[in-house]
């Protein structure tokens, strides 16, 4: 990330990451393809790869094509899984290492020295799924037909700096500018991730049919789909970046290496998906990449069923919804009947599970209360953290706060690990000290004589591992005369009535993922993952308008965070972090109990280029950044 | 008269449904929240974030801000012309993902029904005729296991043991091969090689129950001295029992002829769910929990709408197989 950022730095430095394959001028296909083409159905290979494909080194050998890759979908809810294993297609993406952007659609890109405009160069003869030319047209229909366009959807805000969006033009068929009124500091890592794709997400040839500025007569087209009206039907046809319909057309043409064949919808048992004839990316030899022919998932709605098909065997690459600690032993148990290994997915930063106590309570005692630092500290000191690890996490985590690792530029050694020892004794003498006497039932009171009682709320189905932890740490405080229950609720419950009503005493969460790409919603009142400062965060999202005022120092640190996503320069990027993380570890507002943890996935033995440990995330969509096109079938 | 009766319990229907459908409705948006702070909450589980700003204008654009009853209106007024609306979670047509997996769903409902019928009426009789035999205590020993396991717990263990000891797959109704394929003989075939194991675990606790209703009814019927009359004046056993006691032991199966219409959509939702089947069920139970509101509305009106006919259906029957039923 330094890198990219000293590039920016630098000033309008072109980055030239891609390189020409040596062999460029001689390229190969796929088997099935080649037959394509001796048939007269599909023209050259030559003439489908763009002028310069990006050439790919693969991470351990150079492939060879066939086969498919075997992966399990659920019945619901399930499309960012297909993203994860295609990948979003973007202007850049990450590296496999997920330290730093690398350019994709785009061959190269230039940032001016202050982050307000962001050039890209696109790969001359890049060409959509159906044969069709992918130029500088297309980016200018996505951004401003309908990135822009409110009629369609509200711009999202990582296109906007300085309140106002980004403004588009195009210099040549294959060069777009982006300019900002302001600083965009974060702009190139928000393109690398899958909310980034908005500027290509569209064929203007395909997709303009349906947009009202090009089809005079879509009305017709709309009372004949049986749609709303003609953004339903734009969705319908045309997708989303995050929705199901994005996988439901077979015809939307995409510059993916893969393209559905049997689409996700409603009714379907098994999705599919074919090679693309025209994907852009050869091997270091030549040869047109993907090596795998088809993505195939059986639909199933059981979790368990999924657990069952990787013991049996019929599934190639897993992660999403089996890497929870109680699968763990069955999928090391099974490996050699099921021949699959097992690979690490590391997380990068965060918390297991973070302990917001509400600071905007709606009943002053209790805000009152959680409100005292000291408080909060005698909480942290009586939680017997190793207990926790050791018994519900069977020892694979360690004790900690907030924040990064260590190694991670945006690490600060007092915010991850002030108050990690347990220290019973201490916690009691701070309460003591705050004045609340024990009960007859050995629970301390407060001055109006209630007991100190709060529940915490927690949603079983999403992580049960945290009901777990609770039901500990409920003895574990309970012994320093605080009285904690843990409240199990059904997630819609969960959410109206922290995000929407601010009726909660406390809540838990997990918290993953580094701060390179992370919102830090525990330093800030953000978003609704801020439960400690519901009503903080509702003014801030409204600026004003709604919730309630918060203090100056939230108020300072709202500013040092809106100047951060404004800021380039790594340097005073990292100073200004380094102050908000200062400021959070002195005002110790969020208890965190234990840091995330490495999950482990499956890989099929026999599937070759699949690296032994990649990061866990969303931002970094797993796997895609370690590029799944690279991956094939070597049989031992 | 049975036109007019017929006719009379239609028009009854009528009001019925309305409010049926009112109550369905209130209760899909009875959980806090909607569609889309699901979605939100789903995605958020698998760890993908979503775009509060498009998740917003959703929100607008579905009409979810809108108070209870407009929403309703904007649904049943769509019904009413035919047109039960898109799916919010998959841009679909609602018919259109509905009728899909209904005809699966007959298949099957109509597979099991025949199995359990299959097997019942003759394993009822016998054990009601050779009352407390080992044959008897066989099958009723069998029938109580069938009663008493749940059906999904068998799949679940059929479904482990097929993997762990066999390689072999036992969920969904075809091979993959077919499952996008169109309707031809060989694909008719896969789905009668996949459709036995379905049919056996959903027919198990049918068929016991159906056998001890039969065995129950008949014993109550064969100590009756038109019986013994009949067996006194030389008639032969088999066509005596079959002819006289079994047809007004039949009376209970005609009755669950009406239960196996709803069926269609809710029968043995969890047991199609863990055997990943393509019917009706699991999309309803989907729906639902996603809060998908056309689609779950959708289902549950059709529910009613089968049960009504079902209802009537089996009144029908047990009149004309029963002369002593009389329409009122």
């Amino acid at each position: 990330m330094n890198r990219i950022v000293s590039a920016l730095l630098g000033g309008a430095l072109a980055c030239a990451i891609s390189s020409v394959g040596p062999y460029a001028q001689e390229y190969h296909e796929a088997p099935a393809l080649a037959a394509e083409v001796a048939a007269g159905e599909l023209p050259p290979v030559e003439e489908r790869l763009p002028d310069q494909p990006e050439v790919i080194a693969p991470y351990r050998e150079l492939g060879t094509y066939g086969g498919a890759i075997r992966f399990g979908l659920r019945g619901s809810s399930d499309h960012n899984h297909i993203l994860r294993l295609v990948g979003p297609q973007g202007l850049v993406r990450w590296d496999p290492a997920f330290t730093d952007v690398v350019p994709n659609l785009a061959e190269s890109y230039e940032v001016n020295a202050d982050a307000t405009e962001f050039t890209f160069h696109l790969r001359a003869g890049l060409k959509w799924s159906d044969g069709e030319p992918f130029t500088a047209d297309d980016v200018m229909f996505n951004v401003n037909d309908l990135l822009l366009n409110a009629d369609f959807a509200p711009t999202p805000p990582r296109y906007m700096a300085g309140g106002e969006p980004l403004a588009a033009e195009k210099i040549d068929e294959q060069t777009v500018r982006f300019t900002f009124k302001e600083p965009a500091g974060s702009f190139l890592y928000d393109l690398a991730m899958p909310l980034g794709q908005h500027p290509v997400f569209y064929a203007k040839h395909y997709c303009s049919q349906y947009h009202p500025a090009y089809n005079a007569d879509v009305q017709s087209l709309v009372t004949q789909s049986g749609a709303a009206d003609w953004q339903s039907l734009f969705r319908q046809q045309c997708g989303d970046i995050e929705i199901p319909a994005r996988w439901g057309n077979p015809d939307r043409p995409t510059m993916d290496p893969w393209i559905v064949s049997s689409p996700y919808t409603g009714g379907a048992t098994q999705v599919t998906l074919e090679r693309n004839p025209y994907f852009w990316q050869v091997d270091t030899d030549g040869n047109q990449l993907p090596y795998i022919d088809r993505l195939t998932a059986d639909v199933s709605q059981d979790v368990e069923s999924l657990i069952l098909a990787i013991i049996g065997g019929n599934i190639d690459f897993g992660l999403r919804h089996i890497d929870s600690i109680s699968n763990r032993p069955v999928l090391a148990e099974n490996q050699e009947r099921g021949n699959y290994h097992m690979f690490a997915a590391n997380p990068g930063g965060g918390q297991y599970m973070t302990i917001d106590l509400n600071l905007t309570h709606k009943d002053p005692e209790l805000r009152a209360l959680f409100n005292q630092k000291d408080f909060r500290i005698a909480l942290s000191l009586g939680m017997n953290r190793q207990e926790i690890i050791d018994t519900v996490l069977l020892g694979q985590s360690e004790p900690w706060q907030l924040g990064d690792f260590p190694g991670s530029p945006y690490y600060n050694e007092q915010l991850s690990t002030q108050y990690l020892e347990f220290d019973p004794d201490q916690a009691n003498a701070l309460l003591d000290k705050l004045g609340y006497e024990r009960g007859a039932d050995g629970i301390r009171t407060l001055p109006s004589g209630r007991k100190i009682s709060f529940k915490i709320d927690v949603i079983p189905t999403n992580t049960p591992d945290h009901v777990d932890i609770l039901g500990l740490i409920e003895a574990q405080w309970r012994a320093i005369g605080v009285e904690m229950k843990v409240n199990p609720l059904e997630r819609s419950f969960f959410f109206d009535r922290i995000t929407v009503a601010n009726d909660h005493d406390a809540a838990v969460w997990p918290n993953n993922g580094s701060a390179l790409v992370n919102y830090p919603t525990k330093l800030v009142p953000l978003h609704q993952d801020s439960r400690w400062a519901i009503a903080w965060m509702q003014w801030y999202e409204s600026r004003g308008a709604n919730g309630e005022e918060p203090p100056q120092e939230i108020k300072d640190r709202l500013a040092l965070w809106e100047k951060i996503r404004a800021t380039a320069v790594p340097a005073e990027r990292e100073a200004l972090y380094a102050e908000l993380n200062q400021r959070a570890a002195d005002a110790f507002e969020v208890l965190g109990v234990a840091k995330s943890i490495t999950t482990y996935g499956i890989v099929n033995n026999d599937l070759v280029n699949v690296p032994d440990e990649m990061a866990n995330s969303w931002e970094w969509p797993t796997p895609a950044p370690v590029l799944p096109q690279t991956w094939f079938y070597k049989t031992h | 008269m049975l036109i007019s009766y017929v006719i009379r319990r239609i028009i009854w229907a009528v009001p019925f449904l309305f409010a049926a459908s009112l109550v369905a409705f209130a209760l899909i948006t009875l959980p806090p929240g909607d569609y889309v702070t699901t979605l939100a909450q789903t995605l958020a589980e698998s760890g993908d974030q979503v775009d509060q700003a498009r998740l917003a204008a959703l929100r607008a654009r579905y009409g979810l801000d809108q108070p209870f009853i407009i929403q309703y209106f904007m649904w049943i007024g769509g019904v009413l012309q035919g047109d039960f609306g898109m799916s919010f979670e998959w841009n679909q047509p609602v018919a259109q993902l509905i009728w899909e997996r209904l005809g699966l769903s007959f298949i099957l409902e109509f597979s099991t029904l025949i199995f359990a019928w299959g097997v019942a009426l003759p394993v009822g009789i016998y054990s009601a005729v050779r009352k407390y035999s080992a044959g008897d205590y066989v099958v009723s020993v069998i029938g109580f296991l069938g009663l008493a396991l749940p059906n999904f717990l068998i799949a679940l263990v059929l479904m482990y043991v097929a993997v762990v000891h066999f390689g072999v797959d036992v969920t969904g109704l075809f091979s993959p091969q077919y499952r996008d394929a169109p309707w031809s003989w060989d694909k008719f075939v896969n789905l009668l090689q996949h459709l036995w194991i379905p049919v056996i675990i959903l027919g198990t606790s049918a068929t016991a129950g159906l056998m001890r209703i039969m065995r129950a009814n008949l014993l109550d019927e064969l100590n009756k001295p038109y019986v013994v009359t009949a067996r006194a004046k030389g008639l032969s056993e088999w066509k005596l029992i079959l002819k006289y006691p079994v047809r007004l032991a039949l009376n209970p199966f005609v009755s669950t002829i009406g239960w196996a219409f709803p069926q269609l959509i809710s029968g043995a939702v969890i047991t199609a769910y863990v055997l990943s089947l393509p019917t009706a069920g699991p999309l309803m139970l989907q729906a639902l929990l996603a809060q998908d509101m056309y689609l779950a509305g959708a289902f549950i009106l059709l529910l009613c709408c089968f049960s009504i006919i079902g209802m009537l259906v089996s009144d029908i029957l047990l009149a004309l197989v029963d002369p002593r039923i009389r329409f009122r």
